[in-house]
């Protein structure tokens, strides 16, 4: 047993000494989170810039009896309203032309195009057109600031035709009341009333909490920077631990490990230091990143029996896995490009550079193909506020992993060096 | 100029005969792209919506029923413990908690609440609830609208005020809301939505907007296998050797960038071809402006991977730089999450990149049938950082250890 | 009384058709003795060493170590013996005490009488002024004292050198192999391996000749240049056609072989001073000039030489 962390405290100590392997372990973890932390605002929160929005209202209006104006000018009123400054931001443009062309060049990601007989139609004052649209001309590439003004144009046309349904309501009353003739005078009340209610803004309001456990606690909000910084702690253990695994191949070649094998320690005694080593560094690595995170980022991570369960289980994913690459490469060169490849790979599958993906979607599904996987959506769980009864399967499946992985080194490695 | 194709062919051959590098240049990206774009090119689905109602009235049925029909979002009634746990456990994207006071208050007039019961930060939960807004929006709008006209024309003329105001008022709602309803449902003004530079009714699938994120992302990471063989050759002397021939310093390394150039150009032959053929990923909607960003990106990955073979000396070192820097690059140009969602300023830094503005070309010949003249300003660029990252490599290049 | 026997050891990679490293090699070493194995690269010394260092298994054959088999009591053998391999196999990022303790625990050794031990060997090596800086900044022939100490650790009864002088300055080389006969001297039994005739010369007690996997001769220095003889090489060298001389000199009575090596030609002559003259007027008469003459008195390169027709040096 001495002889196991003898053979593990020296490559923990070679690793302290080793900077790429250093920076590769501690540094670029950090550094990445920070770089993503930075991009979504630095903060504790999505926040995301108001979008551009290009506004052209050709909107003649209309005047005359029951008529309320320019209807397009409402809608830009709308549009510019001061509770809407940090979603969107909107310029005038003189035509549509104009306002489409700014979408083309990239300068808004939408634009809006009020038609000339908007008010016309709106108003019923137009015989030509029963409907009218206003379009919303956007950049595909820009999905979210579409679907925001979107969201807006139909809040504010809510607005029109809710006083029109109030106004057929009203008309349709009348005739049923034998009130017909009054009718076009009481569908415009109504439709006036209806307005100065408020409108459809006043009618429903949509509060979000947080989820509660069950025992009734709700759930912490997570940071951005914890789930980062997660996903890239998970990532970079797989690399940290394939540093330490590759040096079984490097003393192959220099000659460190034949030496091993003509003293008296047993060979399974040597394989199994070598294995502790890999299991013994990413253990300190974690370790450390989860110190860093809670100091620099100021990252809550849980429970500490959660977060325990759950550093050991990904250490053991980190080593069977790097150890499982090792057992089935020859150089250390291979070791180092086959690593990263397949570390790539499961980190885009398993969701390590995205966070959760949306629930119900062939992605969240993908993800449980992945021991990062669930070990992720296992740490959400506990940054959460959970507990170890929460993520029991996180912690199993991805643990059947490592036991596969581990299995089938140690046999190659038998094999190897019989 | 010979001497610089023989060089680089030399290296071409060996990447060909490696049977690893080929693995992961070729055979990895594809898998993958594949893999996602079976996933993803079919559009997306419909977000869990669990609904904890505890509302009998028939604004809370109408609310309900509305979204079940919902294309946004797909309902499943439930506990509200059973749903708290099914949005902890992401099995839903969120549950909707409707109240027992919603129909009445709604019925008399009063804001009516809801309750989204959801994870902070989830797009998912972003999308529902707007849906949701959406919906019961044109619900409220409905009963107000019916309340109007009730409170204008719900009592006859010539009716006795007094006398059973309140069963006339009701008996009134009871017509007027469907009316209102009907009315909603086929509204005077709608929303067009023109999709700039697609067909009619098009929105571009999540894969479509998504692939070239992908391709920048793996070219960039095949650097690595590029840089580990320089490496190798440096150690090897075969690199030293080279020069005691009559190659010239420069003429050496542009070989290197040659062959490096040519292996990412022929990845994203393939990887394009790929989406193109299998995924509908129309790339050749503009031949010609492909053209400029195929080069304009090789030119970046090749002179980057150049560069950073020749001052880094060791195998660890290279891949530790390499995953670090393309991460951070793919990261910045927006390869993993649209720009739109992040900051001002990781916007413009991750502008100063090159392959931020090609990745933006790219997508724009996609979906926004952008042309040569679109995407002149992003070669432009590409062309500027990789004639200064070719001088830093001559000029820094190591020939052995 | 023999504290290393090898019987008929052999060793063949990827059988059946594979390279035959060593075949059928047998030879004893007695206790307190140093034992040479002198041979060209490619011999079979190295794969003879791997096998007695319970690294290989042998494919035929056994070999014991006081008197524990290679074959089925392994373990006893590595305590038995330290192995100090051809190339440095130590720890670079370590210092030469860090190597010292970590081995020594490979070894067995722990605590207080670790420590003891590696001061002792660090002593013996003298390199106690640079023990705390890393290997990697030594010169070789401080890395080669280093390799040696390390297989000093355990006090084994038998110590294996694997080509320990290969490519270093000749200080070093001195003060190794001063070091190895302190060794023998204080009563450990040393097998060495080398391709130098010089070193098996002066080191050795005994020395086994080996070639293409098989032991072709064995003994002390003395016994083995009998083998040759009163034979002398003799070097030559003409200014044209020597290929042609060669030839005509292999004739010469008294010439025993004759070869080139080095665009020179070697012969094996049994009494030089009659030999000498009769190569000259065969060079004479043949129209040709000698531009160079040497005659070297019978060692172990000739001894190979008569033995395989090749020089020991390839």
């Amino acid at each position: 047993m001495s002889r196991i962390l003898a053979i593990a405290w020296k490559d923990l100590r070679s690793t302290m000494r080793n900077v790429p392997a250093l920076v590769m372990m501690l540094v670029a973890p950090l550094a990445l989170a920070a770089l993503l932390g930075f991009a979504f605002g630095g903060g504790q929160s999505f926040s995301i810039t108001a979008t551009k929005v290009a506004v052209a209202n050709a909107d003649t209006g209309a005047f005359g009896v029951g008529a309320v104006g320019n209807y397009g000018a409402v809608v830009v009123g709308v549009m510019k309203s001061p509770d809407l400054k940090d979603i969107i931001t909107v310029s005038d443009k003189p035509s549509a032309a104009a306002a489409r062309k700014a979408v083309d060049d990239g300068k808004a990601a939408a634009a809006v195009v009020i038609p000339a007989d908007f008010s016309g139609v709106m108003s019923g004052a137009s015989s030509v057109a029963p409907t009218t649209a206003i379009e919303v001309y956007e950049n595909p590439t820009q999905q979210i600031g579409g679907a925001i003004t979107e969201s807006i144009v139909g809040q504010a046309l809510l607005g029109f035709n809710g006083a029109r349904a109030a106004a057929v309501a009203a008309s349709g009353l009348a005739t049923a009341n034998g009130d017909g003739d009054r009718a076009g005078e009481l569908a415009q009340q109504a439709a006036a009333k209806y307005i100065q209610g408020g409108g459809a803004a006043a009618g429903v309001s949509v509060a979000q909490r947080a989820p509660r456990l069950p025992g009734g606690a709700s759930t912490k909000d997570v940071g951005v920077s914890g789930t980062i910084l997660a996903g890239m702690m998970v990532f970079f253990m797989f690399f940290g631990a394939n540093n330490v695994a590759r040096t079984i191949l490097d003393e192959e070649r220099a000659g460190t490990l034949p030496r091993l094998f003509t003293t008296p320690t047993p060979r399974r005694t040597i394989l199994g230091g070598k294995f502790s080593s890999v299991f013994v560094t990413v253990i300190v690595q974690a370790v450390i990143l989860l110190v860093g995170g809670r100091f620099i980022f100021s990252i809550d991570w849980g429970r500490l029996d959660a977060v325990a369960a759950l550093t050991l289980v990904a250490a053991a994913v980190a080593s069977g896995l790097a150890l499982l690459l090792i057992s089935l490469v020859r150089t250390p060169a291979q070791a180092g490009g086959i690593g990263a490849g397949v570390y790539l790979v499961l980190a885009l599958l398993g969701g390590n550079f995205t966070g959760a993906a949306a629930a119900g979607g062939a992605y969240a599904t993908i993800q449980k193909l992945t021991p990062n996987g669930w070990l992720l959506q296992g740490w959400d769980a506990v940054m959460r506020g959970g507990g170890l009864a929460d993520i029991v399967l996180n912690l199993v499946v991805p643990l059947l992993f490592a036991v596969v992985f581990f299995a089938v080194a140690v046999l190659r490695f038998r094999k190897r060096f019989a | 100029m010979k001497r610089i194709w023989t060089l680089a062919s030399k290296d071409l051959l060996e990447t060909r005969r490696d049977r690893l590098a080929l693995l992961f240049t070729v055979i990895m990206p594809l898998a993958f792209t594949t893999f996602f774009g079976l996933m993803f090119g079919g559009g997306s689905d419909r977000l869990p919506l669990a609904i904890v109602n505890a509302d009998s009235g028939a604004p809370a049925m109408q609310l309900v029923s509305a979204l079940a029909q919902s294309g946004v979002v797909k309902t499943e009634a439930m506990t509200i413990a059973a749903a708290e746990k099914a949005v902890d456990d992401n099995k839903v994207a969120a549950a909707l908690e409707i109240p027992a006071g919603f129909s009445a208050a709604l019925a008399a007039g009063r804001p009516a609440a809801l309750t989204m019961v959801s994870v902070a930060g989830s797009t998912g939960a972003q999308t529902v609830q707007t849906e949701v807004m959406a919906l019961a929006g044109r619900l409220a709008a409905g009963e107000r609208a019916a309340q109007a006209a009730v409170a204008v024309a719900g009592t006859p003329p010539g009716s006795d005020p007094a006398v059973g105001e309140q069963a006339l008022k009701d008996a009134a709602l009871l017509m007027a809301r469907p009316l209102a309803a009907q009315s909603l449902a086929h509204p005077v003004a709608t929303v067009k939505v023109v999709q700039a530079g697609m067909a009619a009714g098009q929105i571009p699938t999540g894969f479509v907007l998504s692939s070239p994120g992908m391709l920048v992302n793996f070219i960039l990471f095949s650097l690595l296998t590029a840089g580990i063989a320089l490496i190798q050759e440096r150690r090897n002397f075969t690199l030293l050797r080279l020069m005691t021939t009559r190659v010239r310093r420069w003429e050496l390394i542009a070989g290197k960038a040659v062959g490096m150039f040519a292996l990412t150009f022929v990845q994203q032959i393939i990887l394009m071809g790929a989406g193109q053929l299998l995924f509908g990923v129309d790339y050749l909607r503009d031949p010609a402006a492909l053209l400029l960003m195929m080069v304009a990106l090789s030119l970046f990955a090749s002179t980057l991977g150049l560069l950073l073979a020749a001052v880094l000396t060791s195998e660890q070192a290279m891949v530790a730089t390499t995953v670090i820097v393309s991460m951070s690059v793919a990261a910045l140009s927006g390869a993993w999450f649209p720009l739109e969602i992040t900051g001002p300023a990781f916007q413009a830094v991750g502008h100063l990149l090159p392959t931020a503005w090609i990745l933006d070309g790219l997508r724009g010949i996609i979906v926004r049938g952008f042309g040569v003249a679109d995407v002149l300003p992003a070669f432009g660029v590409a062309l500027a950082w990789s004639t200064a990252l070719f001088v830093l490599a001559v000029w820094r290049f190591r020939l052995s250890d | 009384m023999s504290i290393v026997e090898v019987q008929e050891l052999r060793k063949q990679y990827d059988p059946p058709k594979g390279v035959l490293a060593v075949d059928g090699v047998s030879f004893d070493i007695a206790k307190g003795e140093i034992f040479s194995l002198l041979g060209p690269n490619g011999a079979g010394k190295s794969t003879t060493i791997s096998m007695l260092s319970c690294l290989l298994h042998p494919s035929g054959g056994d070999a014991l170590v006081d008197g524990h088999s290679v074959v089925t009591d392994a373990q006893a053998v590595k305590e038995a013996i330290g192995v100090v391999p051809q190339d440095i196999a130590l720890y670079p990022d370590m210092s030469a005490r860090e190597n010292l303790i970590f081995w020594g625990k490979m070894y067995g050794l722990a605590g207080e009488a670790l420590k003891t031990r590696v001061n002792e060997v660090l002593e013996l090596i003298t390199l106690v002024d640079r023990q705390k800086d890393r290997v990697e900044k030594f010169s070789g022939g401080m890395k080669r004292r280093v390799n040696i100490g390390v297989a000093l650790l355990h006090k084994p009864k038998v110590l294996y050198l694997d080509e320990p002088t290969v490519g270093i300055d000749p200080q070093s080389r001195r003060s190794i192999l001063d070091g190895i006969l302190a060794l023998r001297d204080q009563g450990m039994t040393i097998l060495y391996t080398t391709h130098y005739m010089a070193e098996a010369q002066e080191l050795s007690d005994r020395i086994g000749i080996v070639d293409h996997g098989k032991m072709i001769a064995v003994g002390t220095n003395d016994e083995l240049v009998k083998i040759v003889g009163e034979e002398a090489r003799v070097e030559l060298n003409v200014d044209h056609s020597l290929e042609g001389m060669v030839e005509r000199w292999a004739e010469v009575q008294g010439v025993t072989k004759a070869m080139i090596d080095e665009d020179r030609a070697v012969l094996l002559v049994q009494d030089a001073n009659e030999v000498l003259p009769r190569l000259f007027e065969t060079a004479a008469a043949a129209g040709s000039r000698i531009t160079e003459a040497s005659v070297t008195e019978p060692n172990l390169e000739m001894v190979f030489l008569h033995l395989t027709g090749r020089a020991l040096r390839e």
